[in-house]
């Protein structure tokens, strides 16, 4: 697979190219070396279409968050082909990584002024999205005043800031309610419906992956591969209680709890 | 509001009156008690020691030697941190540098300082330059401190905080500017605190044994004193030397360490 990939002309790479946002190819990553290593990720093999959205389902540890740093180049792989076009993929990490030492909207800024963009333009951006996650009032709070889905709501409006043409995300949603969660879906699917970009979506929670996704990706569990695919063809828009989204995020649930279960012998 | 705040200094100020208060009563009960030198000089009390500092102030001597004192440890300071903040950066930054002096700079923060002193008198002072050999001695006292805060805070950065920088396309100056300047600056105020309490002692062990042509400093004061077997003027440095030092502390670094520290949620409100 990975010689095949190498060997074809590159105009057709190029052409490819265009329409694969994310090409994993063959990719295996083991942590530490000897008996003690650990073996996140063996052999997974996806394309990501040019703005799809795919959501990433899987049991804890099985190696999501493994490959979204290798996908962010945060990070190399074992072995295996990563290719993506977009030079700096926005992320957005299971645990916030706010900067404890700036403001909430100097958190949000900050993919804007390193980009160096015009000071009238940042302050119109960063309004929007602090707005859009609900924190107009705490843009000068610090992290450390926010509650835990706040902050996760201020990493979303740093990764939004970011404007790239390929987001991953993960567990974005896990520490919030319901209602706001359910307005940040409608949000996130506006947002990726509007510019197009591509989006690479960790979560636990099925209905959401179901609620969201073109694809549905399961992993399976030590060592982590690609298990089985859904393709989500529900129109849009979707609520989370429709009974389309409903009926898939069953069935896709029963190939979970075999899955996890399994994965406890 | 202002009388709120003024409340709140009181209440904050009142522990520190209290303790004083307790230090200057057992000090007096020494003197009342009749505590004095096997050579029969008796101890001297809290009011014969603000009495000489008020004679010493009165002849011209005290503030003069709080000048050059004071001129002396800023310039020494200065130094070290200008070469702590820059060995810090390099042991920090140089794996090769790191295996190579990285525990050497453990070993000089532990060892004390006035151990240099003999030797700067030998080649400094021998040589006319007393001041040099002072600054040799706070710079030898206060550089490794500055060093360990620099190193020690750069190792403690989160590596998500790395993750970030670069997943934000941060690199360079810019990944210094953003990122790792504002990471390091609580633990290198800690290690600057560290190191004026080691430059202050240091100068009076060098002021006391060098002394200097250029000045006489509170050291030299102190040294004065007892060449004349004048303790209340003793007593009177010591005082001088203990006020500037808890001074310069609870003016410069601890408020700056308190602020940096509360705006990032480190410090219990
Ligand atoms: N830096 C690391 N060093 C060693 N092992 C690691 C490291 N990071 C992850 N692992 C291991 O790799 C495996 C996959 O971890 P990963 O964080 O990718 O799981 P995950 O699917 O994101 O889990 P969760 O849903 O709980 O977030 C785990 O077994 C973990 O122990
Ligand atoms: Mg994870």
């Amino acid at each position: 697979m990975n010689l095949a990939l190498r060997a074809r002309p590159r105009l057709l790479v190029a052409e490819e190219a265009d329409e694969v946002a994310v090409r994993l190819a063959g990719v295996t990553k083991v942590y530490g070396k000897g008996r003690g290593s650990v073996t996140a990720l063996d052999d997974v093999s996806l394309d990501v279409g040019k703005g799809e959205f795919v959501c990433i389902l899987g049991a804890s540890g099985c190696g999501k968050s493994t490959l979204l740093s290798l996908i962010a180049g945060l990070d190399r792989a074992t072995a295996g082909r990563i290719d993506t076009p977009v030079a700096h993929p926005a992320v957005m990490f299971q645990e916030p990584g706010l900067l404890p030492w700036l403001t909430v909207r100097r958190n949000v800024e900050l993919p804007l002024r390193l980009r160096h963009s015009a000071d009238g333009e940042r302050r119109v951006i960063v309004n929007r999205l602090l707005a859009m996650v609900k924190l107009i009032d705490f843009a000068d709070s610090r992290p450390h005043e926010l509650s835990g889905g706040m902050r996760q709501r201020a990493a979303l409006a740093r990764a939004l800031a970011q404007d790239s043409q390929l987001l991953l995300m993960d567990e974005p949603f896990a520490a919030l309610d319901a209602i706001t969660r359910d307005s940040l879906h409608d949000d996130l699917t506006r947002i990726w419906g509007d510019c197009g970009n591509t989006i690479i979506f960790v979560t636990h929670n099925v209905r959401e992956a179901v609620r969201l996704a073109d694809r549905v990706v399961l992993m399976t569990s030590r060592p982590g591969r690609v298990g089985r695919i859904w393709d989500v063809d529900i129109p849009r828009p979707r609520t989370l209680d429709s009974a389309d989204v409903a009926a898939l995020a069953t069935e896709i649930t029963a190939t979970l709890r075999l899955e996890v279960s399994s994965d406890d012998r | 509001m202002t009388t709120a705040r003024l409340a709140r200094a009181g209440r904050a100020l009142l522990p520190r009156v209290l303790a004083i208060a307790l230090l200057t009563g057992a000090w007096q009960l020494l003197v009342v008690i009749g505590v004095q030198s096997p050579t029969g000089v008796p101890l001297p009390g809290p009011g014969d020691a603000v009495g000489a500092m008020a004679d010493l102030t009165r002849q011209g001597l005290l503030l003069p030697a709080l000048l050059n004192t004071i001129t002396r440890a800023a310039t020494g300071y200065a130094l070290a941190l200008v070469i702590g903040t820059i060995i810090g950066a390099a042991v920090a930054r140089v794996p090769l540098l790191r295996s190579a002096v990285g525990s050497l700079l453990a070993g000089l923060q532990a060892l004390p300082s006035v151990v240099w002193v003999p030797i700067a008198a030998l080649f400094l002072v021998a040589g006319g330059h007393d001041e040099n050999a002072m600054y040799f001695v706070v710079v030898m006292g206060a550089f490794p401190s500055i060093a360990m805060g620099v190193m020690s805070s750069y190792d403690n950065i989160p590596p998500l905080t790395f993750r970030l920088a670069r997943s934000l396309g941060a690199k360079g100056p810019q990944l210094y500017r953003h990122f790792i300047f504002s990471a390091l600056l609580p633990g290198y105020v800690a290690g600057m605190k560290q190191a004026w309490a080691f430059s202050w002692r240091s100068l009076m062990a060098a002021e006391l044994i060098i002394g200097s042509l250029a000045g006489a400093g509170l050291g030299t004061l102190l040294d004065n004193g007892r060449a004349l077997l004048d303790l209340p003027e003793m007593f009177a440095a010591v005082l001088t030397i203990l006020i500037v030092g808890i001074a310069v502390d609870d003016v410069i670094f601890s408020p700056v360490e308190r602020a940096l520290l509360r705006r990032r949620g480190l410090l219990a409100a």
